[in-house]
Order: structure tokens, then sequence, then C-alpha cells
């Protein structure tokens, strides 16, 4: 029991890198354009889609099947701000909540046209990495690898090129950022192509690990969600901490009792901290 | 104004004797299950929009209207209980779960975003404990309601006329209510609660157990308008009565009418049930997933321009914070 235990936490901490790289699209997003992005899941899983369009059904190499997809995802999330964000930006929350959530159902159908509703993966044949008796999935590994190394260099460019500091300066203070000479609106988009080039960076890392399906997203977004929000919705770094949590205890639970309890502890913990700490781990104060 | 008052009482009236006529007329019985569906969805929306129009924007009442149909189609099921007493049962249930999540919500001040993730958590939750106890829910597979033919004190009935007018009566009970509110102390409380909370508590004004009430009411009517769909359709999966699906569906049709005024969640509920039954019958035989992406972009559409155009004066109050 002991040694099923620390295996389940150390594939909690593996997934949990993967988590916190789901999560940052979204935090992204939250933090600069303010929005809930209920279709956060449904875009990782057309990145998915299109990961595996480009590779297995046009022949084309990974590498170049994977910046395909990154940029396709990017457009997409472009097109989403131009056609649907943008329009409702002074609109009501609630109503770009489910003009989002609408996309869902555009989305999902999408997939079950082009692709039906089949389970699809790509094949990999990774060995399975065993020391003293804890065993690790190599694709676990890569992508928490991956997910280290892309949110380095997601942090490298928030900080260190003028884009990144435009982009957090409107996630502070939109108006002062204004008076900066920032348009936010140009920023809006450059986050939201941002967003989706992320969802497609976190699909590729999952197509050692998942097979996809139309309805692969729902689970992930509430999961990104419930990761945003106990890490303080736009803290970044409350997110990174959020995403080795959930992932832990998903592990955890998984093994102790099932899945599916599993994530129904995720759901009660995650309702407990919003009623105990709204602001979530990081975060400063409920805005209201 | 006089004159829009005048309509404005008359119209519903109207609206009332045309339903109540419409079955006796020769119309399909298509027209009448999708009237059917048209008041049940309705009454939910109704409901939700109970909290809705003061704020208090709930993403999850999908889980009070799972719990309504569940605990009344499994305590028929198992213990044979009449689905009558059952609603009430179900009722009371979804009644207790919307105390606990509402009063912990309300004592610890989560409001905005925050209150509607929090009940789209709740959602899931449920959804989700419905899949993990499916030797008694059924799962994701779903469960029908044993089946007994045409029995009043089962809920059962083989004709649609009679859900027909079941719904109708309750969706004019659920209206009749949110008229009731308006008339007590509690909306003034509410709506002063919506408009700026702290403004309101330094007033006098008691959050908590005005919050309450409103939730308690809307909970145990949603859970109601669960039951109903739950008797009509003879089945309930976690995909059709809870969820985030669902969920997310309720203030889709409230908002679309306006949730701001009684009738508003009642033509959103129109607009939404003939659309997507249309787009089912028009395109849904061959090209199922593209009607429903048609379906997507349709309520993507509507919800950008229809509630600027037709209810955009009461759009300032939406969601206040």
């Amino acid at each position: 029991m002991g040694e099923q235990l620390l295996n389940a936490l150390i594939n909690g901490i593996l997934l949990g890198g993967v988590f916190a790289l789901l999560a940052l699209g979204l935090n992204l997003i939250f933090g600069v354009v303010k929005i809930i992005h209920l279709a956060y899941g449904q875009f990782v899983m057309m990145g998915f889609y299109l990961v595996y369009l480009f590779y297995e059904q046009a022949g084309l190499p990974m590498a170049l099947a994977i910046f395909l997809a990154i940029a396709s995802m990017a457009a997409i999330g472009f097109l989403t701000q131009f056609v649907v964000v943008k329009p409702l930006l002074n609109a009501p929350r609630l109503n770009q909540l489910l003009a989002l959530a609408s996309l869902i159902i555009v989305f999902e159908n999408f997939a079950l046209f082009v692709w039906g509703a089949d389970y699809r993966g790509i094949p990999f044949d990774l060995p399975i990495i065993e020391i003293s008796n804890i065993f690790i999935r190599t694709s676990s590994f890569i992508a928490f690898l991956g997910a280290l190394f892309v949110m380095g260099a997601l942090y490298l460019f928030l900080n260190k090129t003028y884009l990144g500091l435009a982009i957090r300066a409107v996630s502070q203070d939109t108006d002062v950022a204004k008076l900066m000479g920032i348009n936010p609106s140009m920023i809006y988009y450059v986050t939201m192509a941002l967003g989706g080039a992320l969802t497609a960076v976190v699909a590729a890392f999952f197509v050692p690990i998942y097979t996809v399906h139309p309805h692969f997203g729902s689970a992930f977004t509430l999961t990104a969600f419930i990761i945003v929000v106990l890490g303080g919705m736009g803290n970044l770094l409350g997110g990174f901490i959020g995403a080795f949590l959930i992932g832990i205890v998903t592990s955890v639970a998984a093994v102790l009792t099932s899945t599916e309890v599993a994530e129904i502890v995720v759901l009660v913990i995650f309702i407990l901290v919003m009623l105990i700490r709204p602001q979530g781990i990081l975060g400063s104060g409920v805005s209201s | 104004m006089n004159g829009c008052g005048r309509i404005g009482k008359i119209l519903p009236v109207v609206l009332l004797a045309v339903l109540i006529i419409l079955p006796m007329l020769p119309v399909s019985t298509y027209i009448i299950h999708v009237a059917t569906l048209i008041f049940i969805w309705s009454i939910v929306a109704t409901t939700w929009s109970f909290m809705g129009r003061f704020g208090l924007v709930s993403l999850g009442h999908g889980a009070f209207m799972g719990m309504g149909a569940y605990v009344t189609v499994l305590l028929f099921n198992h213990a044979g209980l009449s689905p009558w007493i059952g609603m009430l049962a179900g009722g009371l249930a979804a009644c207790f779960m919307g105390a606990v999540l509402g009063y912990a919500c309300f004592r610890f001040g989560v409001i905005g975003d925050y209150f509607a993730l929090v009940t789209l958590a709740l959602a899931e939750l449920v959804a989700l404990l419905v899949v993990a106890f499916r030797g008694v829910t059924g799962g994701s597979l779903g469960l029908t309601v044993r089946s007994v033919g045409t029995s009043v004190w089962y809920f059962q009935f083989d004709n649609r006329i009679y859900f027909y007018y079941i719904a109708l009566v309750a969706l004019g009970v659920v209206l009749f209510i949110w008229r009731w509110i308006d008339r007590t102390d509690m909306r003034k409380a509410l709506a002063a609660i919506g408009e700026d909370e702290l403004a309101a508590s330094s007033l006098g004004v008691n959050i908590i157990r005005n919050k309450m009430a409103i939730t308690l009411i809307s909970t145990f009517f949603t859970a109601l308008g669960g039951t109903i769909y739950a008797q009509y359709l003879l089945y309930l999966s976690p995909e059709t009565v809870c969820g985030v699906g669902v969920s997310l569906s309720i203030p889709f049709k409230a908002i679309l009418g306006g949730m701001f005024t009684l009738w508003g969640p009642f033509i959103g509920s129109a607009i939404i049930v003939s659309l997507e039954e249309y787009i089912r019958a028009a395109y849904g035989g061959t090209y199922t997933s593209i009607s429903q992406i048609i379906y997507g972009v349709a309520l993507v559409v509507l919800i950008m321009f229809l509630p600027k155009g037709i209810f955009g004066t009461l759009r300032e109050k939406f969601y206040s914070k």
C-alpha cells in the first residue's frame, strides 16, 4: 500500500505538470480578457484532432503536424475573439459565458461530423520507466518536462518582452494600460491566439497519453477551471500550485478509491475552497 | 403606457385561453409534445430566474432539477412510492442541497463569478454522484421509470394531453409565485442586495435570510420541474436532467427571453425548444451533427443579438455584482 501510494504521489506530480499547462491558457485568458472561456476544453479537443489530422491522416512529420496544429488553434483563438468575444466585451458576463458555452456544441459536433464518434489515437510504443518499484509512464514524464519547459518559455515571454509586458499591463489595469499607449483590443487578440496555441501544445502532450473523441474536452474544461480558481483567477503562480494539488489529489484518491470518487473528491475540495477562500490560494481579495 | 398596460393585461389571458383549448383543436400530437416540453422548460427557466433576476446567477440548477427527477423516480421504482409524494421528497431534497450550499455561499459572501462557478461545480458533482452510484441510479446509461400504464396515483398517463395540462398548471403556479414574490418585502430586499450588497446590509437588510428564502423557493420548484420532466419522458439520465449541459441551458432560455420579466423565461424556452425541435426535424435525420452545429451557431447568434435588441433596456441589471 505504501509503495502504491508513493507511486500515486509521483504520478500525481507528473499529472500536475500537465494540468498546470492545461490551466495556463485558461488562466491567461481570464486574467487578460477577463472572460470565462467555457469552451476551453473543446479547444484542447480540437487541437488533439488537428495533430491527429496532420500526422496520422495527412502523413506529415510529427514536429510539422504539431506546428500546424498550434498555428491552426492560434487562428481559431483569434477568430473566436473576433467573432464571439469582441462583440460581447461590454455585454453582461453571463451572456459572454453562455455564448462561449454554445461554442461547445459547435466544436463537439464539428468533430463528430469530421472524425465521427470513434476514439482516435496515435499509437506510440513508449517504455515504462522503473526506478526501484516506482513505475512512471514515459509519456507522462515527457508531458511533465514539456509542461515545465513551455511554462518557463511563457514566463520569459511575459516578463522579458514588450508584448508580454503589455499583456501583463492590460491584465492588471486596462484603463491605465490604455493611458500608456497600449491598445487592449490588440492585446485581447494576442491573448486569445496565444491561449488557442497553448491548447494545441497541451493537446500535443496529451497525444501519447490519451485517445480523443468528440466529448473529450468537457472534463478538461472543468479541471482547468478548478485549478485556475483554486490558484486565484488570473494568478499564474497560484494556478501552478493548484495544478499540482489537483494532480496529486486526483491520483492518490484514485488509488485509494476509484477514479469517479477521485473526481468527486476534487469537486468537493473545490467547493470547500471556494467557500472558505474564494480568492484562491494566492489570490488577493475577491474582485466583486 | 396606459395602452401598454392594457395589452399587457389582455395578452396573457388570450394566450392562456389559446393554450387551454389548443389540445382540443385538431393539432398533431407532435405540437402537443413540443408545447409540453416548452412548458416544462419554462417552469425550470422561470424558477431559475427567481434567483437570477436578483443577481444570484446559478449555473447549477441542473443539480436541483436532477434531484427532483432522481429522488422521485428512485422512490417509485424501488419503494413504489407515488411520484406525487416523491415529488415533494425530491423538492425537499433539492431544498436541502440548495440550503447547504446556499447558506455556505451567502455566509461567506461568495457572489458573482464565484457563485456561478461553485454552482457549476455542484451540477457536475450531482451528475458524477449519479454515475458513481450506478447500481442504484443506472449511471450514465440512464434510468427508465417503471411503467404502470395510465394511473393518476402513479403520475403516468398514456395520453400526452394529461401532461400538457399538468405542465401548464405547474407553469401557472410558478408564474403566480413570481407575482407573489413581486408583492413581498423580500423582493425589495433582494433588489437592494442585487444592486449593492454592502449598502443593503448597512440599511439593515438581512442578506442571508432573504437570499436563503429565494434559494429555497427556486430550488424546490426547479426540482418539481425535474419531476414532471422525468414522469413525462419516463426516462432520465445524468445528461438529460443534471450536469453542466442542462445547467447552462436553463439560464440560456431565461436570458434569451429576458430574466427580469415575468414572461421572459417562457418566451426564451419557447424559442429555444422550438428551434431545437425544428432543427432536429428538418435536418436531424440525415445530418445530426450538422443540425447540431447549426443549432450551436444559432445560439451564439441569438445571445449576441437578441438580448440587446429586445431586452436591451433591462440589461444593466444583469448579473449585478
